[in-house]
């Protein structure tokens, strides 16, 4: 006699049982639904939410380090405590030869003025920077080009101008190849851009003109002094891995004494990513304990139901074994209905999730920053149902276990 | 008919069937027995005297401590519980008390049901069920539940069920304990109708007018064939 697990009968014979305890079976195939739509949101959603988080630092390097100058703390070589130094462009030249771990790396310095177009001025940051700038700060360019390495060898006089100044001096015109006048020295403005998000150091971009920093030393007499000095460390690295080596650079050149940990000032903003990075991964951890512990509770259910039925048809299945069922035939009987009814909720579940999930992704939609992530894959709704599927299953076989081990006398005389 | 010459379907020889417990009870003592094709049988007995144990192990659903046990001489003996449920399924129809039809089945779907677990494609057991039905004189009622049918037709369903694998055997336990008297004779009739076609039928009764309406009566007295006549 061959298994009866394809036959038609089987499967109508599961949709008659199921349908026969209708509160019973809707609340099972609830818990069932439930569990797996709230693994998916929670898994979907904590993706959305990071993602969501993740748009305050769009365009920040996560492993931003900077390092500036600050009042000696430790008097050295004739030097009192609270005197000043500054850095230079041969410091930078010596970082840049030396230190292990530099990807991208920029001088900049900032400092407050006005531009100026035809009657109309605005009141502006002025950023001097070098290429690689916007590589650490990643803008969006709205139109023309940001600052290149000829502008910054060249000391040309361009500009990327911030989209806030550009729209205050040039209402809808377009402002490339036009000349604009930063505290009374004409640019030629290349670019029009504006920051991501709200994480900056300094003023936000589109508040800011940016000009080469060679060009804003010898506009502003500055000399070969640097205000600051901004990179980022390749994959693998920490920007605190320059750290040991900038700092002997700055002491050996500007007679700052080794103990003085205050005189340079190091910006690691990696641990910080690293401290969010952790909150995020936390969150996912809870999202998913909580889905799962869901889906838990939706499997105990399917095994509590499975269970009952399988006490409450023992007669049924010892008439089945006396008319000819084999223990198989029953275990695959209450496990056919334990499967349909994970399968099917379990389903809609994932589905209704991946609705709720995709709401939510349009709600948050960005036209700048893209969607925020709130989404369950094809892959991530194959595997929760999967999963749910294996663990139905299993919670199905130990009343079907017992169903198999009935004896067709003991559930004849069952009552 | 003369059965001693004919082949026995039942063949029992010193059967003993003892249930553990702190009292060991000793159910059956000894028992032998032949039942012939053909034979419409009745087992008598008093409630505790080993007639239901007997028809439990003649209906392959218990086991028996020693002795051997030949169905259409086939040895019953140590089955697996697939073996056991094969032989039962193609061998012997069962008619209970209770009738055991399943609730939520209509009458066709009772009736093809051990044919559902033979294998048999749907359309074929269906065809075959209302066979039995129409045998029964219920085609009207083959899409009926058995909430909807009568005792005796509940019964003659029962029947039809048990007879649509062909069986060798018809076992029937208290098959008129649960019917009025007049339909209890139509049931009976119906047993007499399917051996006059040759089936061999065992029925446990208490019963003395079921027993009256057999071929032979086997009287059972405390675990013990106490007489067959």
């Amino acid at each position: 006699m061959k298994t009866s697990f394809f036959d038609i009968e089987n499967w109508r014979e599961i949709g008659s049982t199921l349908a026969r305890n209708k509160t019973r079976t809707f609340l099972t195939a609830f818990g069932i639904f439930w569990g797996t739509a709230m693994l998916a949101m929670l898994f979907g959603g904590a993706q959305g939410f990071e993602g969501v988080m993740r748009r305050n630092f769009a365009g920040f390097s996560t492993n931003l380090g900077a390092a500036f100058e600050n009042r000696r703390t430790v008097p050295y070589k004739g030097f009192n405590k609270g005197s000043g130094w500054n850095m230079t462009t041969r410091d930078i030249e010596l970082i840049r030869q030396l230190a292990p771990a530099i990807e991208y790396s920029t001088e900049g310095d900032q400092r407050s003025g006005t531009a100026a177009y035809g009657t109309k001025t605005k009141s502006v940051g002025i950023t001097g920077v070098e290429s690689d700038y916007f590589k650490i700060l990643v803008p969006v360019l709205h139109e023309g080009r940001f600052l290149n390495d000829a502008d910054v060898a060249s000391e040309r006089k361009v500009a990327v101008m911030g989209k806030d100044i550009a729209t205050s001096l040039f209402g809808n015109d377009s402002p490339i190849g036009k000349y604009v006048s930063v505290d009374g020295i004409y640019f030629l403005v290349v670019g029009v851009a504006s920051q991501l998000s709200d994480a900056t150091i300094n003023r936000r971009i589109d508040e800011c003109v940016v000009i080469p920093a060679s060009t804003m030393r010898r506009a502003y007499n500055l000399g070969n002094t640097v205000g600051l000095f901004l990179y980022t460390a390749p994959a693998g690295h920490s920007p605190s891995d320059n750290e040991p080596i900038i700092r002997r650079i700055f002491s050996s050149a500007h007679s700052i004494s080794p103990d003085d940990k205050n005189a340079i000032e190091f910006l690691d903003i990696s641990e910080q990513f690293e401290m969010i990075d952790n909150l995020f991964f936390g969150i996912s951890l809870l999202a998913l304990f909580v889905g799962f512990g869901s889906l838990l509770a939706g499997v105990i259910g399917v095994g509590n139901i499975m269970w009952i039925v399988v006490k409450e048809r023992t007669q049924e299945f010892g008439i089945r074994r006396a008319i000819g069922a084999k223990p198989l035939d029953i275990t695959i009987q209450v496990l056919s209905e334990s499967i349909m009814l994970t399968l099917v909720a379990g389903t809609l579940g994932v589905c209704f999730g991946a609705m709720v999930l995709g709401i939510a992704d349009k709600l948050t939609y960005d036209p700048l920053l893209g969607h925020a992530g709130f989404e369950l894959t094809f892959r991530g709704a194959i595997t929760i149902v999967a999963l749910f599927f294996i663990l139905g299953s299993l919670a199905g076989t130990i009343p079907a276990i017992r169903a198999m081990r009935i004896k067709p006398i003991e559930a004849l005389n069952d009552k | 008919m003369n059965y001693a010459l004919s082949e026995a379907v039942i063949s029992l020889r010193d059967i003993n069937k003892t249930y553990p417990g702190v009292v060991p009870l000793h159910v059956l003592k000894d028992v032998s027995l032949d039942i012939h094709k053909g034979e419409l049988v009745s087992i008598m007995g008093a409630s505790g005297s080993g007639k239901s144990t007997l028809l439990n192990i003649l209906g392959i659903l218990d086991n028996y401590d020693s002795g051997s046990y030949h169905l259409d001489g086939v040895l019953i003996k140590d089955l697996s519980e697939n073996r056991a449920a094969e032989l039962r399924n193609r061998m012997i129809g069962f008619v209970f008390q209770s009738f055991n039809l399943i609730n939520y089945k209509n009458a066709l779907e009772n009736v093809a049901l051990p044919l559902f677990y033979q294998g048999v494609s749907r359309k074929k057991r269906n065809a075959l069920a209302m066979e039995q039905l129409e045998r029964m004189g219920l085609a009207d009622r083959a899409h009926h539940l058995p909430g909807e049918l009568s005792g005796g037709q509940k019964q003659r369903v029962a029947i039809a069920r048990a007879l649509v694998t062909n069986p060798s055997l018809i076992l029937a336990d208290e098959p008129t304990g649960a019917l009025d008297s007049k339909t209890s004779k139509e049931v009976m009739q119906v047993f007499r109708d399917l051996n006059d076609t040759g089936m061999t039928i065992v029925i446990v009764t208490h019963d003395p007018t079921v027993g009256a309406a057999t071929d032979r009566i086997i009287r059972i007295v405390d675990g013990r064939i106490d007489s067959s006549d």
